[in-house]
């Protein structure tokens, strides 16, 4: 039968493009016939051509049977593709692994070179713990095998087995710590590979190598083994502090002279991950000054920052970001250019400068840290799209008319946008703007929030600016960051009681403009609007609002018309919000009473209960019924809230419906309500901290034993609903049972008739 | 520890893959597709080589039409990986002299037999050329 090979099948794929899966269906069906021949060729080549049929796609596992049986040829070049095919398709479930073992072990054993390699590549790669229990005893023979090249790899295989059937590693390490000392360097350098992969997990067990492993150091010259062996000082070094002294010597000249930039990169990365930095070690670099190890790092680290190759800059970022979170004053230096880094095209390479910059922020640089990202985030596609007017992007942002976007002034009254201006030119027109995309955007915002909050603001030095800069994120933000905002507003305007009444002046911006809030309505509880940031703002005008000239305008702004539509919780803030101003008017206007005095307080009381009865009780949510079945549909938190408001409402128009000399009582009492004296904040652990008095006895009865009358009414308890329930239906049940003609109750019942 | 690696064309074809830990079959065309987003979206000159991926690094280089993508763990060095990727490929070169994406193609089995040769277990086993070519010579002498 002429059968294809696996070129022929591969041209002929390339051939057919246009009707590839009927050729490949065509030549499946084929395959599936040739397996099963009993000649091995035909079945190693039909193996290797499903294979690669595999490769694009193609199910294979329907011949796992097959491709070990293939694999179990004397010929090594088919056993070799059948090695390759289990390889790539068998996984961890394929149950015709278990018929491998012994096939495996007979290749272990070969006298051919070659057999065993592949023999350990395969178990490497498709071993399960069974297979790794079985047949760890034989590869361990194989580390100890004559030729170097097999002892290389059977030792990274018994450690993949090792991983598998961690209980074998006690008879592997002695193995492996003997061949630290083998006489080829290349089955040396292996097994510092996998002392570094096991030490990943463990590295007290190998703790006693670092004599050995020191030797090494100092003594080759393989780069490869030397990234290795330093790598793995970096898990041994935490827990041994000693090495560190020891270390520094070799990783110092090491540092001074290798060209090889990895390796380089590799000890300065262990000596900031193993804390070698931390301690003052001397050390003498490539010009032959001498100088503190650590600094020595920091200088060589700027190489890699400081370097035109993105590469090195990408990892010198990251290795940056550990360094100066150990010896800030070293990198200090460098802060412009990690700066500089925030612009650069490459994403990760930015996130991996914020990650550097956050901690790196100090007073003076704060501000202008800041305003740099906050340009970056203006400056985007996202936003520039909605000041050119151009067509809308998918962010919502486009929906707000221009004037009302950008209104981005801070607290020195100049707008940031035209501060900016000179940054404009500076923007690299390369395609689309990494600024746009989300995933960085809100790093971004919170890089920002945490170099502002660190260590409660002990960088800030204006707060004014802060929460303007608070603001400002709220339109520009492009991210879902509003509960970090709104967090961060009501946090830093309950602790500065100095900044409180700009906050207050940023909550009324936020509040007046109708598009943000007309928003926030319109999504209701989805991400992307800004209700909590508003529902902040409110909570923040109606608190503090006795820091400002009372003033009836507030109220307006506290019952919107989408206020039905705002999540929950935040209805009842503002509802509460509009109460409290209301009091705080009403008392303010109450000290001086007067014909016009009444007039205004008659016509706002007035407003107000039509604001409600339109905007609360009357939208389209609530349609028809009276107002308490209408407020009944209101959630229990914002009608609680609005009744008690509808109440004083009419309690003040009552008492003001004809005029009066002095103010009623209740315009002066109703304030109290709210602001009877000031209260602090109060810590979230306090309640705890407070003593349980001795005297508290919370089982006794407080006043006579009340009889429990329902017991009269009522059947006596009876069992649990459950086992009520349970009892009835088996009674149910036997009851039905009974009725049922074809039910037997027992074996013996069942008739047997006599033929 | 190396956890997969993926030799794709610009199409996102794959010419070549080796899974060095467990994934099932839709993982790891999941994967596939993936890698290929990630990767063939980024402009060479601007960016670097290194992209974040889940919570692991994968380290590429293009070669003409072909990504070589190494999925490796955060704690290993990638500049050295770097430089093994251009190793196989100088490997490969050397071995079927000027090759191109359709030698790939029609010798996979070659190609992984080098790979085989490289990298074990997902650890970089032999970095020096002429071994591993010495190697391949006598692999082929057996066929």
């Amino acid at each position: 039968m002429f059968e294809k090979t696996l070129s022929d099948l591969i041209q002929g794929l390339r051939a057919n493009k246009r009707n590839e899966s009927e050729y490949i269906q065509r030549s499946l069906s084929e395959i599936q016939h040739e397996v099963q021949q009993s000649d091995m060729r035909q079945k190693s080549v039909a193996v290797d051509k499903l294979n690669y049929l595999h490769m694009l796609g193609y199910d294979m596992n329907w011949a796992s049977f097959n491709v070990v049986e293939v694999m179990a040829s004397s010929r090594f070049g088919e056993k070799r593709a059948g090695y390759l095919a289990a390889e790539q398709s068998f996984h961890q479930e394929t149950d015709v692994l278990m018929l491998t073992t012994n096939l495996i072990r007979k290749d272990l054993a070969s006298s051919n070179v070659m057999e065993i390699s592949v023999a350990l590549n395969g178990l490497a790669q498709v071993a399960t713990a069974d297979l790794a229990q079985d047949l760890l005893d034989d590869v361990l023979a194989a580390v100890g095998h004559s030729r170097p090249y097999i002892r290389k790899r059977a030792l990274v295989c018994a450690c993949r087995l090792v991983i598998k059937y961690p209980e074998g590693l006690r008879e592997f390490v002695p193995l492996l710590k003997d061949r630290l000392d083998d006489a080829d360097p290349t089955v040396v350098a292996s097994a510092v590979g996998v002392i570094c992969e096991l030490a990943h997990t463990n590295p007290q067990n190998y703790l006693p190598l670092a004599p050995k492993l020191y030797r090494l150091l100092t003594t080759s010259s393989n780069t490869w083994m030397l990234i290795k062996i330093v790598k793995l000082f970096a898990w041994l070094t935490p827990i041994e502090p000693r090495l560190a002294k020891k270390l520094h010597g070799p990783l110092s000249h090491l540092v001074s002279t290798t060209a090889a930039m990895s390796l380089l990169y590799e000890c300065i990365n262990t000596a900031v991950v193993g804390g070698i930095i931390d301690v003052q070690l001397p050390a003498v670099d490539s010009v032959g000054r001498e100088m503190d190890f650590a600094e020595l790092c920091a200088r060589k680290l700027q190489l890699f920052y400081e370097s035109r190759d993105h590469n090195l800059r990408y990892v010198g970022l990251v290795t940056l970001a550990q360094f100066q979170r150990r010896r800030p004053e070293l990198v200090a230096a460098h802060y412009g250019t990690v700066l500089r880094c925030l612009d650069d095209p490459d994403m990760s390479i930015r996130m991996r400068a914020i990650e550097a910059i956050s901690g790196m922020t100090t007073r003076k640089t704060l501000v202008g840290t800041v305003k740099r990202l906050m340009s970056q985030l203006i400056l985007s596609n996202t936003v520039a799209l909605q000041q050119a007017n151009a067509k809308s992007d998918t962010m919502d942002y486009s929906e707000s008319s221009d004037t009302q976007a950008m209104p981005l002034v801070d607290a020195s009254g100049t707008s940031m946008v035209t501060a900016q201006g000179s940054i404009v030119s500076q923007r690299s027109s390369a395609g689309p703007d990494v600024a746009d995309n989300p995933e960085y955007r809100l790093a971004v915002v919170e890089a920002i929030i945490s170099m502002c909050s660190h260590q409660t603001y002990t960088n800030l030095t204006d707060f004014e600016w802060y929460v303007a800069t608070l603001t400002d994120l709220v339109y520009i933000a492009g991210a879902d960051v509003d509960e970090r905002l709104s967090e961060r507003f009501l946090d830093v305007t309950v602790r500065v009681r100095q900044v409180r009444a700009f906050s207050l002046q940023m909550a009324r911006r936020l509040l007046s403009d109708t598009h943000l809030v007309e928003r926030a309505a319109s999504f209701g509880g989805q991400k992307g609007n800004n209700a909590l940031m508003l529902g902040t703002a409110a909570y923040l005008l109606g608190e503090y609002c006795e820091l400002q000239p009372a003033n009836s305008d507030d109220i307006h702004l506290l019952l919107p018309a989408g206020l039905t539509r705002l999540p929950e919780d935040q209805q009842g803030m503002f509802v509460l919000a509009a109460h409290k101003v209301y009091a705080n008017w009403l008392r303010h206007a109450s000290e001086y009473w007067n014909a016009d005095t009444w007039e205004q307080v008659r016509s706002v009381t007035t407003q107000m209960q039509q604001l409600l009865s339109e905007r609360i009780l009357g939208s389209d949510i609530l349609p028809g019924g009276t107002v308490a079945s209408r407020m009944s549909l209101l959630p229990l938190q914002t009608s609680s809230r609005v009744r008690l408001l509808v109440e004083s409402l009419k309690l003040v128009s009552v008492t003001t419906s004809n005029m009066t000399d002095t103010a009623p009582p209740v315009c002066l009492e109703l304030n109290a309500l709210f602001k009877a004296y000031e209260l602090n904040p109060v810590s979230a652990a306090a309640q705890g901290k407070v003593p349980i008095p001795d005297t508290l006895d919370l089982d006794t009865f407080i006043g006579d034993v009340i009889p429990d009358t329902t017991a009269k009414v009522m059947p006596p308890p009876s069992p649990p609903p459950k086992q009520r329930a349970a009892t009835a239906t088996s009674r149910q049940r036997k009851e039905s049972k009974a009725k049922d003609p074809y039910y037997l109750p027992s074996v013996d019942d069942i008739p047997v008739v006599e033929l | 520890m190396i956890r997969f690696i993926l030799v794709q064309n610009r199409q996102g074809k794959t010419r070549l893959e080796k899974w060095y830990s467990n994934y099932s079959e839709h993982e790891r065309n999941k994967l596939k597709a993936e890698v290929h987003r990630t990767v063939a979206s980024r402009d060479q000159k601007h960016q670097s080589n290194f992209v974040e991926f889940h919570n692991h690094r994968i380290v590429y280089r293009r070669y003409a039409g072909l990504f070589f993508c190494f999925c490796i763990d955060t704690n290993d060095n990638e500049l050295s990986l770097l430089e093994a990727i251009h190793l196989f490929v100088e490997v490969l070169d050397a071995y079927h002299g000027n090759v191109c994406e359709l030698d790939l193609v029609f010798n996979f089995y070659w190609v992984y037999s080098v790979l085989d040769e490289m990298f074990l277990a997902g650890e970089i086993q032999e970095t020096s050329r002429s071994v591993i070519l010495s190697r391949m010579e006598q692999l082929s002498a057996l066929e």
